[in-house]
């Protein structure tokens, strides 16, 4: 009988020494497989470096399911200790929910903190005033357009000057060629691409080019919030741009992956990954020669200049509940290497936020982003204010009314403004 | 009246029995029920300030509610859709699939495993079957059809998008209204359609006045069943249409997800929730009421 408990007792001892031998784990979301992949030599350098196990948590694949699940997990005290938001617009409102721990110190501690572009460090700090997001990759969006289709119908591939010579160029190319000539995405559908992928790369040179105000509140009755909207109105009512494809469930597909590369569209907002990705080398349905066949245009000004509007693609950030805050910081920190930057943009096509990426040589072998790497040094942005998420849905909404031709552009901005109201409360919104 | 021992004992018995039932009810019907009820008194919300500190708002939700008219234009959604698929379209197509199966028709296993073989299908993929065959452009089932009679293809799921999801519901819910109304059918004595034959009634007679009249508390009770169930349908809609295009067919569990998941107001979500059990409720009291009446 003694000899029974005994040994029992031994074999809870060395459980329990199992335990307490075990490494100490890190669970990080991600979602999209591009994604995993990129983060696959980050995650094993991390375990090599600090002993640790990295639990990487597979979340749903489009951006609206992820942040429902992922917020969904945050309110209920149980996400993983490191996650990523999909864009820019999500993090005020996270750090104003208490979701992210501050990383002001730990990032200008940091060594590879003087690298970045100032772009990205200034689109990483809240309205407060703290860090808490890694900038890491930028997302850098242009106007790519059919130079092959333009050169053969005898039209110019010269920069558009303001927004009246770009909506000249388009009608110029759907009298010439037949083919639409601009898409910006829009709609419900799009999701936040809507307000990402369009309507802040106009706002920014529009006659009110920011939406938060000093107080942080949100300035949505601008003239130039109209203005843009006029510009999608004036796309859509004289068929300059497909409207019956971004009203289905994928908006994406038909206008991106089958129009432009047929030709039938000839120009559309695009990010850095268009090239490889959407009719690169990585497209199921590649444009050959890509880069003499499509060229790019900076987005124009209302009346003038030219805006490369940059934005954070993917952040990072930590969790303010995470056990071991300290050690989840140091592996964020990890995950804006330069290292992790460069395999983000060969599997995702994003933009690294950091000036030594260009002497990397494996970002050096991809040839299509140096160039736009380099023009991220001149990148504007919008003024971060929590709300930013709504406002990207009232957008979503608003253009979707432009594309179902049921308002104007001064409807289209009513529509905007009351449903930032509606979600953000009167105060919010000025 | 004092109970026995005995009574006393089967009283204990049967709720030990029922104990565990009534467990898993209230931790998965009641509580969530209940808690529903006290989020839609407050500004809950998954992200902004509102998830740091929510506040207790008391009926500002409500009073947001009647002015919103996105909430009315999905009560008159969920309204076309609950009467167009579960009241016309399943209870029509289902009486009659219930009817034919009492004949003795060629093929009628053959038939029968067609009513049923939607339900196999689970919601999201019977969705995006549908999204397959209503979709615009010249290569969807449906577009090729109406080609075949020299009719113009459109994208159904924009152009008729509420029609659309009404025919795809229908089609869904047949067999449940079917296998129902079926066993309604079998409750009738064959010896009354026998009598009224050798009174000189004719088929429609038949149907009028012995068929239809003693099935009437089934045909409530389908009533109640297919009215709730559908006014709660979501994943088919949403794999559909999403609510689109332009709030079409945004029926009000997805504004329910809407503004939950998607404007992330869990306490706004949490109130039209309400409503919509309210009607739901009234709805089944109505109905128990009118089953009470016919029995």
């Amino acid at each position: 009988m003694n000899r029974t408990v005994l040994v029992g007792l031994c074999a809870i001892t060395l459980g329990a020494f199992a335990t307490l031998a075990q490494a100490e784990t890190i669970r990080i979301a991600n979602h999209g497989q591009a994604g995993i992949n990129a983060m696959k030599s980050t995650v094993a350098r991390i375990e090599k470096k600090y002993g640790i196990t990295v639990e990487v948590v597979e979340y749903p694949s489009p951006d609206k399911d992820y942040m429902t699940k992922l917020l969904t997990e945050l309110g209920a005290g149980n996400a993983p200790d490191i996650f990523s938001a999909p864009t820019t617009a999500y993090v005020a409102d996270m750090v104003a929910a208490g979701y992210l721990a501050p990383i002001t110190a730990e990032f200008k501690a940091w060594d590879g903190y003087a690298n970045f572009y100032d772009v990205a460090k200034q689109l990483a700090v809240s309205p407060d005033g703290e860090t808490y997001v890694m900038p890491f990759m930028l997302g850098i969006q242009e106007i790519y357009f059919r130079r092959d289709v333009l050169d053969k119908a005898g039209i110019s591939t010269e920069q558009p000057k303001d927004w009246a010579d770009l909506l000249a160029r388009a009608a110029e190319i759907k009298e010439k060629t037949g083919a639409y000539g601009l898409l910006f995405p829009a709609g419900v559908s799009w999701g936040t691409g809507a307000f990402d992928e369009g309507f802040q790369h106009l706002l920014v040179g529009s006659k009110t080019p920011q939406l938060a105000t000093e107080d942080g509140k949100l300035d949505l009755t601008g003239e130039g919030v109209k203005d843009v909207f006029g510009v999608y109105k004036e796309l859509i009512d004289k068929d300059l741009m497909p409207t019956q494809p971004l009203l289905g469930p994928e908006p994406w597909v038909i206008p991106k992956y089958q129009m432009f590369p047929e030709g039938r569209l000839a120009a559309t907002t695009c990010g850095s990954w268009c090239y490889i990705f959407d009719w690169g080398r990585e497209s199921k349905n590649p444009i050959p020669d890509v880069e003499k066949a499509v060229g790019t245009w900076t987005i124009p000004g209302q009346t003038g200049g030219q805006y490369v509007l940059a934005n954070l693609a993917a952040p990072w950030g930590v969790n303010s509940k995470a056990e071991n805050l300290e050690l989840a910081k140091k592996v964020l920190m990890e995950i804006g290497s330069v290292e992790t930057q460069v395999s983000y943009a060969a599997q995702i096509g994003n933009i690294p936020a950091s000036k030594a990426a260009a002497q990397d040589p494996e970002f050096q072998k991809l040839t299509e982003l140096l160039p736009i790497h380099a023009a991220a040094e001149n990148g504007v942005y919008l003024k971060q204010a929590a709300g930013f998420a709504t406002v990207a849905e009232g957008v979503a909404r608003a253009t979707e009314a432009l594309l179902r031709k049921e308002t104007d552009a001064a409807g289209a901005q009513a529509i905007l403004v009351d449903y930032a109201r509606e979600i953000l409360g009167e105060e919010a919104v000025k | 009246m004092v109970r026995s021992t005995y009574e006393k004992r089967v009283a204990r018995q049967l709720l030990l029995i029922l104990s565990p039932s009534l467990l898993l009810l209230l931790a998965f019907v009641i509580y969530p029920a209940v808690y529903s009820v006290y989020l839609s008194f407050t500004n809950e919300a998954l992200t902004g300030a509102a998830a740091l500190n929510p506040r207790f708002v008391g009926l500002r939700n409500y009073s947001r509610l009647l002015h919103d008219a996105k909430f009315w234009n999905s009560l008159l959604v969920t309204f076309f859709f609950v009467v167009g698929s579960a009241i016309i379209g399943q209870f029509v197509l289902g009486l009659i699939s219930a009817i034919l199966l009492r004949r003795n028709l060629a093929f009628k296993q053959l038939f029968s495993s067609i009513i049923l073989l939607p339900n196999a299908a689970p919601e999201v993929v019977a969705g995006f079957m549908w999204i397959s065959m209503l979709a615009g452009g010249e290569n969807a089932t449906l577009s090729r059809i109406v080609m075949f009679f020299g009719m113009t293809p459109t994208d159904w799921l924009q152009t008729f998008p509420l029609t659309m999801i009404i025919v795809v519901n229908t089609w869904r819910g047949i067999a449940t209204a079917m296998i129902l109304l079926t066993a309604g059918l079998s409750t009738i004595p064959s010896e009354v359609y026998e009598a009224a034959r050798m009174d000189g009634a004719n088929p429609s007679q038949i149907f009028r006045r012995i068929t239809l009249p003693l099935m009437m508390p089934t045909i409530l009770l389908y009533m109640l069943i297919s009215a709730v169930s559908t006014i709660a349908v979501f994943g088919l809609v949403y794999a559909l249409t999403r609510g689109g295009p332009g709030g079409a067919t945004e029926v009000i569990s997805i504004y329910i997800y809407n503004q939950s998941f998607t404007a992330f107001q869990l306490g706004y979500g949490a109130a039209v929730a309400v409503v919509a059990l309210a009607i739901s409720l009234v709805l089944g009291i109505a109905y128990v009421r009118a089953m009470k009446v016919q029995l």
